[in-house]
């Protein structure tokens, strides 16, 4: 591999993941990987042109977003946004957690252990959190992502998503309370 | 005074650190409230956990990515 393509390669490596995830929350499963790969021939071909007006990880992800956008209208295919309405039941925010004057009926349970360190040397809980972000929604996800791992600015999120600020912060704690718990039930049961 | 429910809801945006009024809302609450106090301790957890996690590279095929772009990029 030539200099260019090794510093390619490592754009790839860094960002290829994200890229489905938005891809797929835009324009769905079926045409999520065309999508990806024209970005990738777009970006690989107009990487010389980038002007630093925004990271170069915004620049890709609003590459993929553009294409994803233009692909989604051309299948006429809706963004769903249903998973906004209402609340999952059986999650923290349903409201059986707590009673008539709001306050919690079932409070939240204690934790074996509350250390980062010692939890993040249980194989099984990596597992677990993988298996979990795969299970979300596409969009909780690409928001998730987005700004928990990539730490995208909540503006470019709103923009690249074509959704609002409201709406990006309600996915963003739905994802992480999913997430959550998963973790209170492995500390209860050791699995997901 | 904010209600359990509230705080539940509103936690991330907390942590986020993202409206100073409501910052100050929960924080009172937060005095009041061992279970509350928990919930978001738990939800701080699960943020540092889940960044690490997720934050390792994944596997990617990146020379079969790197050689169809390269033969999508070509002049046809």
């Amino acid at each position: 591999m030539q200099g260019n393509d090794v510093a390619f390669a490592q754009l790839i490596r860094q960002h290829q993941n994200t890229m489905l995830y938005l891809a797929r929350s835009i324009v769905g499963d079926v045409f999520a990987e065309d999508v990806v790969q024209e970005a990738w021939v777009s970006i690989y071909a107009n990487i010389g042109k980038f002007e630093r007006r925004s990271s170069l990880k915004t620049w890709v992800y609003r590459i993929v977003s553009n294409l994803a956008t233009t692909r989604r209208r051309k299948e006429s295919r809706k963004s769903s946004l249903d998973e906004l309405d209402g609340e999952v039941s059986g999650s923290y925010l349903d409201a059986s957690n707590f009673k008539n004057d709001g306050h919690w009926k079932t409070p939240p349970r204690s934790w074996q252990t509350e250390s980062p360190d010692q939890l993040l040397e249980e194989q099984q809980l990596k597992h677990c959190i993988h298996k979990t972000l795969d299970k979300l929604p596409d969009l909780q996800k690409s928001v998730f992502l987005l700004r928990e791992i990539e730490q995208i600015a909540f503006e470019d999120i709103c923009e690249l998503l074509n959704i609002s600020a409201a709406n990006v912060r309600v996915l963003l704690h739905r994802a992480r309370l999913e997430l959550m718990q998963m973790i209170d039930r492995y500390q209860e049961t050791g699995s997901c | 005074m904010l209600k359990c429910k509230q705080v539940a809801r509103l936690a991330s945006d907390y942590l986020d650190n993202s409206d100073e009024s409501i910052n100050w809302k929960v924080r009172m609450h937060l005095l009041m409230c061992s279970h509350c106090r928990r919930f978001v301790r738990h939800l701080k957890i699960t943020r540092i956990v889940t960044r690490s996690v997720l934050s390792e590279t994944p596997d990617t095929d990146v020379d079969d990515v790197l050689r169809r772009i390269k033969e999508a990029a070509k002049p046809q």
